[in-house]
């Protein structure tokens, strides 16, 4: 899994990047499910787009992976992390407080 | 919802949509087939109940949705008691009987995408029955205003509202999970990752 695999929205209309964040941390879905409380076919149906996850779980899932939770979930496409975390480091703007 | 049903002592795989659609078609098709039977040998006398008895079994042992056994996890989303009592006989006969386990009752929980599902599934069922429920109301609407329109209906009155009425409540006590049976994609394995 690359960083291009941010999956397109299915049925819930929203983007996330929870498969990549996975992949990277080589955590498994079954992990994953039982650190937010769900059902593991469920982490699938959130990879996959087609379960728009409730604002509670979506923050859980933020906590979960430590980031904010716009960084996981968008209504537009997400950037590739790679692509989106040099151009930051590029930025003169990164690093100030 | 649960991935396998027990059978015969057998634990069938029911991972795959296909084979969920064809447990419920497999059901419907002996409930309707009972029905006929139960008809024509006795018109319903005293016998109406046995398939009413049928549906609970189906539930209990393979649908789900009440109790601790079959596919789709309780609806109220609570635990099943432990039981007191020893499985019934036919339970044990059929060999269809699966213990409570005590302790964790999270396998018996849904969560909120399992619920939004359930509740989707009761939206669609609450559908179906109204109109199954709309089917003796016309007909005894007809029978009313014109009599001699509703005379090719071979059956007295009395069994055919009672069939009627049999028919919506059997699919009150199993369409919503034969619902969420049916459109339930393919369960991925635990360990299957894309």
């Amino acid at each position: 899994m690359n960083d291009n695999d941010v999956q397109p929205p299915g049925e819930s209309g929203l983007y996330n990047r929870i498969a990549v964040l996975r992949a990277e941390r080589g955590i498994s879905r079954q992990s994953l499910a039982d650190g937010v409380g769900v059902n593991y076919q469920t982490i699938g149906f959130l990879e996959r787009g087609d379960y728009g996850p409730s604002l509670k779980l979506a923050f859980q899932i933020a906590e979960y992976f430590d980031l904010p939770v716009e960084a996981i979930f968008s209504t537009r496409p997400l950037k590739p992390l790679s692509q989106q975390v040099y151009a930051s480091s590029k930025s003169p703007e990164m690093g100030k407080p | 919802m649960n991935a396998e049903v027990v059978i015969l002592g057998r634990r069938i795989s029911m991972a795959h949509q296909s084979r969920r659609r064809a447990l419920v078609v497999i059901l419907y098709a002996a409930l309707a087939i009972l029905m006929v039977v139960l008809f024509v040998s006795t018109g319903w006398r005293g016998t109406g109940g046995f398939v009413i008895w049928a549906a609970i079994f189906a539930c209990r042992f393979f649908l789900g949705g009440y109790y601790s056994g079959g596919l789709v996890k309780p609806f109220n989303g609570k635990a099943p008691k432990q039981h007191v009592m020893p499985p019934s006989l036919l339970a044990l006969k059929l060999r269809v009987y699966q213990a409570v386990p005590a302790g964790d009752d999270s396998a018996w929980r849904s969560d909120e995408r399992e619920l939004h599902q359930r509740d989707h599934a009761h939206y669609l069922a609450f559908q179906a029955i109204g109109a199954v429920i709309c089917v003796p109301m016309l007909i005894a609407s007809m029978r009313l205003i014109r009599p001699s329109l509703m005379s090719w209906i071979p059956m007295p009155p009395d069994a055919m509202y009672y069939g009627l009425t049999l028919v919506a409540l059997i699919l009150f006590l199993t369409l919503p999970q034969a619902i969420l049976l049916w459109t339930e994609p393919d369960m991925e394995e635990e360990n299957q990752e894309e």
